[in-house]
């Protein structure tokens, strides 16, 4: 423990007590915007983004000075017992760095896009006030260091994530997906919960350093309990990262704003399952164990499980995607896609002993994808809330930093060289090839459709004639939006060249097959500086490194995507209507609707707590409380009817009763 | 006089003001009570921080003997220890609370005012007493005020049959529980009924298995009753859904919890053999309580009828901290006692005010209220997600706590309190939000307005204030109440039971 997280004596003050900070900073923002700035728009929109901003250079300073031993903040001891001491703590290490500089960045971008996107919106400091809220929440999982502390910011997110759903709550829509997303959440978090239980149960600690040292240790300590720890962790992100079958909350999840989809639904918070389970990675690499009831796993482990969920999910999503006609339920869809690569990439990553791409791609990601969102939030905004690809339509001309930016993001999702997405989707497809080759085979095929749906989303949207009378009048979104989209382009093109898989690699201890080997140049003293410095070099390496790795996965990968370009350019290339219906019959339908699995929701699950509910009130009304109530009523009623009648103000009577009472107690004293 | 005798007494002080001033005086009346509430609220608060963990068990002690003879020792004996500080603070909040929520009542205001104070007043005193006689008779003096009130200034064509059901079940809940005590005064051949005398007396001589048998289930159905034990908790929802505001809130969050401090301080410490064998009972009743109670929940149409349902649920934590009969166990519980105290005050505060504004609590008929309340309507937010267990409020704090110290010993108990706290309160929660705060506002709602002014909005701010304080600060209350359930368990859980309590942890471990 001692050797594991140093304190900070190594650097002299306790530097790593910033991390309070960019912490507190976006809540105090928030919690002073709701109270003092209500009715203050510029007030509130400065006084959020200083905020996020302060963060943000917070986490850079805190990156240059993050070596290879994570440290901890001064914790604060939030509910001591004997027996039981939850704190909250921070833990600074290259990963919590590294994930709270991509939530500032993102965050901090589109705070300046909300400032145009919200324009005419009343409640234009709430939204604000609320993205703080969530930036903060989000940035506690990121920073905790303990797995309660995880838990309570985990819940956080989903209510924040849940009141910017529903934040135009006059639409019932609106409100019903809000309600949805945060009850699936919360079936995830039911397993989490559990999960935490059991790991703290068998290892006596939630701390993430101490549990860690304690299983490299001795790593039978969970001895048969191990895969289901495993498992009901990894149902919290299966709940976050909407992982199949709790996938169904996050396409409905764009009623929200789109510069809430962009932040929470496409960058962060579904990214913060993929981070979670990097952080109990550990989980996941100790022996398989299982108790006698689930004994036919064998020695199956629950990486492996995680691994093939994680193929599924992508797999059906992508195929959900292909048949979607509203632009940010397609790109919904596409994250769903993309948080199955991470999670597959992670669980299978168990076998090889390192997560790192499954994080890499979550980095790269939640660039493009809030880009992308962005990007669709800018169209929507120029086609006065129209949402329809169909109805959009030659908007390349309209809107040329919109489309350009687009292209870009579109190109870095579907893995084409040079750009970033390339290098990650390299990664996990190199994983999946190592550890499991059958799944594979599915993340290519999911690669295909992926650029298949893409192409066909920027082939009827952007290029093509105008198709409706919105569309015709789309101009180009204020500055305000496209600066942010031009920002983000640069990340989206270029994050790979940068030695990111290295850091990456390295905050796992760099042992790993998974990132460490895209960039070959040695050394693990990644600070700031250093990382200026050698960026040049290892452009050159980074560039070409995949294609001299592992030929067969970085050439599938681009094989994938040209064929799925191809694909989408014989499909839509010449624009009109959707050729794939009519083509693929029961399957397009099938697809468009979703495989009907919020219909089985809707039909089997919801039901079968709402009959449990009707039987329990049942009884409750007519076996409890009347059985109870009335019989002890009816026997109360009984007696004092039959004193009634001895009540009858009849003196013969009385006097009768009286001289029998008498002989009774004559009786009983005499006798 | 010190501190906690005048905290007990300046309600009732008060009450007895109220009944010299003439009925139409009604600004004086409301004024005391008011001012009658605040001056508790002070001293509420004095006592919270004056009472001091390190110190001796009982503190601010006042002994007034009353029946000395050599067979049976009365006196009124009021003291706190650091639950019942913990009480007292939160029963004071809530009363200063229900008097101010209150303004809207008209008819017959002084009597309300006065029933309202003996109840405030009969609550402090049931908290701050240590003689066992004397608890019972204040808890009854707040008892009797809450069935006159519902019957008098209820609301809903039910209210007579409420007013009615909550009576026979709450006094035969009563008589079993005064059983009990009688029982314990007269077996343990102890000469008083005075709590630290008992304590002392079962110390050097424990009472015998077979009345522990007996006088257990007694307290503990008994009890168990008042708080709202599955099943002899079907008069709680219909009894608030017909009650004015003022009473569900003092009957809800504070009464019950009588109920709990009795199970805490005196079944536990004084029958470890009873604890033994009742409380593999109480974790399967428990259960009905968070899954049963929390089903009902979700039928309900009636938002009254939903909150009701719901505290009942959350009592179901209390019951299983209890059962757990453990440290971390207890603590919970305790913490589950107070936030649970300011949660079901709050949601009961927030329907009065959308019964006096909308007419009607119909989950059906209400809706898109948030746009035309935002202060309350945020207000109801927060109390209903502090209802479902979000982190940042302090019943987050009790419940998680709860399920950490019955996870060794109970974990199919716990992993049914994860379900029915996660989500099954998830989901009647987020329908009530749902339906009553967003969506659009029906035609006939047009008219409802939100709380402006500071003082209408104090009592809402006061307890959703107390409610954050608690989460994001539950140590506050936990450092002050550690000695004690330390003391508790070690007289709950001796040495020789605590074999059987580690057997029954390795079963568990062993079967998972």
């Amino acid at each position: 423990m001692e050797a594991h997280v140093t304190t900070a004596a190594a650097s002299g003050a306790k530097l790593q007590d910033l991390a309070w900070m960019v912490l507190a900073s976006p809540l105090l923002c928030g919690v002073g915007t709701w109270f003092f700035a209500r009715r203050l728009r510029g007030l509130s929109a400065g006084l959020n983004i200083f905020g996020i901003l302060l963060s943000l250079l917070l986490s850079v300073i805190l990156l240059g000075t993050t070596g290879d031993h994570p440290v901890a903040a001064t914790p604060f001891h939030w509910l001591p017992i004997p027996g039981l001491d939850f704190t909250i703590g921070l833990q600074v290490d290259r990963l919590s760095v590294l994930m709270s500089l991509v939530v500032t960045v993102v965050a901090s971008l589109v705070m300046v896009y909300s400032t145009a996107y919200m324009h005419e919106d009343a409640s234009f400091s709430r939204f604000f006030a609320l993205l703080s809220l969530f930036v903060f929440s989000m940035l506690g999982i990121v920073l905790a260091d303990n797995l309660v502390m995880v838990f309570a910011f985990w819940e956080l997110v989903g209510v924040s994530s849940y009141l910017l759903i529903g934040f135009w709550h006059r639409k019932p829509e609106a409100g019903d997906a809000a309600k949805k997303a945060f009850l699936t959440n919360r079936i995830g978090d039911f397993g989490f919960l559990l999960g935490i239980l059991v790991v703290w149960s068998a290892a006596g600690t939630v701390n993430l350093g101490e549990l860690e040292a304690k299983l490299h240790a001795q790593p039978g300590l969970l001895g048969s309990m191990a895969g289901v720890a495993g498992l009901l962790v990894f149902m919290g992100a299966m709940g976050k990262s909407a992982q199949f079958p709790l996938h169904v909350w996050l396409p409905d999840a764009m009623e929200g704003p789109t510069p809430v989809s962009a932040l929470i639904h496409a960058a962060t918070m579904v990214a913060a399952g993929v981070y979670m389970l990097c952080r109990v990675f550990f989980l996941y690499t100790v022996p398989a164990g299982w108790p006698e009831a689930l004994g036919f796993m064998g020695s199956i482990g629950a990486g492996m499980i995680l691994g093939h969920v994680g193929a599924l999910t992508a797999l059906l999503a992508a195929l959900m995607a292909v048949q979607q006609d509203d632009i940010k339920r397609i790109l919904a869809y596409s994250t769903l896609s993309q948080l199955g690569y991470m999670v597959m990439a992670v669980g299978l990553g168990a076998a090889e002993g390192t997560p790192a791409s499954g994080l890499f791609h979550l980095v790269t990601h939640a660039f493009f994808k809030a880009m992308l969102f962005l990007g669709a939030g800018s169209v929507i905004h120029a086609c006065h809330h129209e949402q329809d690809i169909w109805k959009m339509g030659g908007l390349r001309k309209k809107m040329p930093v919109t489309f350009w930016t687009f292209v870009v993001g579109t190109l870095a999702l579907v893995g084409f060289p040079p750009f970033s997405g390339f290098y990650s989707k390299d990664e996990v497809l190199a994983t999946a090839l190592h550890v499991a080759p059958p799944l594979f085979f599915v993340a290519v095929g999911v690669a295909i459709l992926t650029t298949f749906y893409m192409g066909r989303l920027v082939l009827v949207a952007f290029l093509g004639e105008a198709r409706s009378e919105s569309a015709s009048h789309a101009q180009e979104s204020p500055r305000a939006m496209t600066w942010p989209l031009r920002v983000l382009a640069v990340p989206s093109v270029a994050l790979a060249w940068f030695p990111l898989a290295e850091h990456i690699g390295a905050a796992f201890g760099g042992h790993g097959h998974g990132a460490a080997h895209v960039v070959t140049s040695g050394g693990s003293e990644v600070g700031l500086m250093p990382l200026l410095g050698r960026v040049f070099g290892a452009i050159d390496a980074a560039v070409l490194g995949p294609f001299n790795h592992n030929t067969m996965a970085a050439t599938f990968g681009m094989f994938a995507a040209l064929l799925g370009g191809s694909l989408a350019w014989a499909c839509y290339g010449r624009g009109g209507s959707d050729p794939l219906p009519a083509r693929l019959g029961g399957w397009a339908r099938l697809m468009r609707n979703k495989f009907y699995l919020d219909e089985i929701y809707s039909g089997v699950v919801i039901p079968v707590h709402d009959v449990l509910a009707m039987l329990f009130s049942w009884a409750d009304r007519w076996l409890i409380s009347g059985l109870a109530l009335r019989g002890l009523h009816g026997s109360v009623e009984l007696a004092g009817r039959a004193l009634r009648l001895v009540q009858s103000g009849n003196l013969q009577t009385y006097s009768f009763l009286f001289a029998a009472g008498l002989a009774i107690v004559a009786w009983f004293f005499l006798r | 006089m010190n501190l906690t005798t005048s905290l007990v007494l300046t309600p009732l002080v008060a009450a007895f003001l109220v009944l010299w001033v003439p009925g139409s005086f009604r600004v004086v009346t409301r004024g005391i009570a008011l001012l009658a509430g605040l001056v508790t609220l002070a001293m509420g608060v004095a006592v919270f921080l004056k009472f001091d963990p390190a110190g001796p068990q009982y503190q601010m002690e006042t002994l007034i003997p009353w029946v000395s003879s050599s067979a049976l020792r009365l006196g009124l004996h009021l003291g706190v220890d650091g639950v019942g500080a913990s009480m007292l603070l939160v029963t004071a909040l809530v009363g200063f609370s229900a008097i101010a929520v209150s303004w809207n009542v008209e008819r017959q205001s002084k009597l309300f005012y006065i029933l309202l104070l003996v109840m405030l007043g009969g609550a402090l005193g049931a908290f701050a007493s240590l003689d066992l006689f004397f608890f019972y008779f204040f808890n009854e003096l707040a008892l009797v005020p809450t069935f006159i009130m519902i019957g008098v200034w209820g609301t809903g064509d039910g209210k007579d049959y409420a007013a009615f059901k909550i009576t026979l079940y709450l006094t035969a809940g009563a008589l079993v529980a005064l059983a009990g005590l009688i029982g314990l005064y007269t077996l343990s051949g102890a000469s008083s009924l005075d709590l630290v005398e008992l304590q002392k007396h079962v110390a050097k001589t424990p009472l015998p298995a077979g009345v522990q048998a007996w006088v257990f289930p007694c307290l503990l159905f008994g009890f168990g009753t008042l708080v709202g034990l599955w099943p002899f908790h079907s008069w709680a929802p219909e009894g608030y859904g017909s009650a004015p505001a003022a009473t569900a809130m003092m009957h809800a969050g504070i009464l019950k919890k009588a109920g709990l401090l009795a199970l805490v301080r005196v079944a536990l410490p004084l029958m470890p053999e009873g604890v033994e064998r009742w409380m593999p009972v109480l974790a399967v009743l428990c259960v009905g309580n968070l899954l049963w109670c929390g089903f009902t929940a979700m039928r309900q149409r009636d938002l009254n009828l939903l909150v009701g349902h719901s505290s009942l649920a959350h009592m179901g934590f209390a019951f299983l901290g209890i059962a757990s009969a453990s440290v971390v166990g207890l603590t919970g519980t305790v913490l589950v006692m107070v936030s649970h105290a300011l949660l079901a005050a709050l949601s009961f505060a927030l329907t009065g005010w959308l019964r006096h504004q909308a007419g009607t609590l119909d989950i059906d008929k209400l809706g898109g209220l948030l746009a035309r309340m935002p202060f309350v309507g945020a207000v109801m937010v927060m109390c209903f997600m502090a209802g479902c267990g979000l982190p940042g409020f302090g019943n987050f704090a009790g419940e998680a706590t709860v399920m950490f110290g019955a996870w060794k010993a109970l974990p199919w108990v716990v992993v049914a309190a994860a379900w029915g706290g996660l989500i099954i309160g998830g989901v009647y929660m987020l329908r009530a939000i749902r339906s009553v705060l967003h969506g659009k506002l029906p035609d006939e709602l047009q008219g409802v307005t939100d709380a402006t002014s500071a003082w209408r909005r104090l009592p809402f701010a006061l307890m959703v204030g107390g409610l954050l304080f608690l989460g994001i600060f539950p140590s506050t209350v936990t450092r002050r109440v550690e000695p004690e359930v330390a003391r508790v368990v070690k007289l709950a859980r001796p040495p020789a039971a605590k074999a059987g309590g580690a057997g029954g942890v390795a079963a568990a471990d062993s079967g998972r």
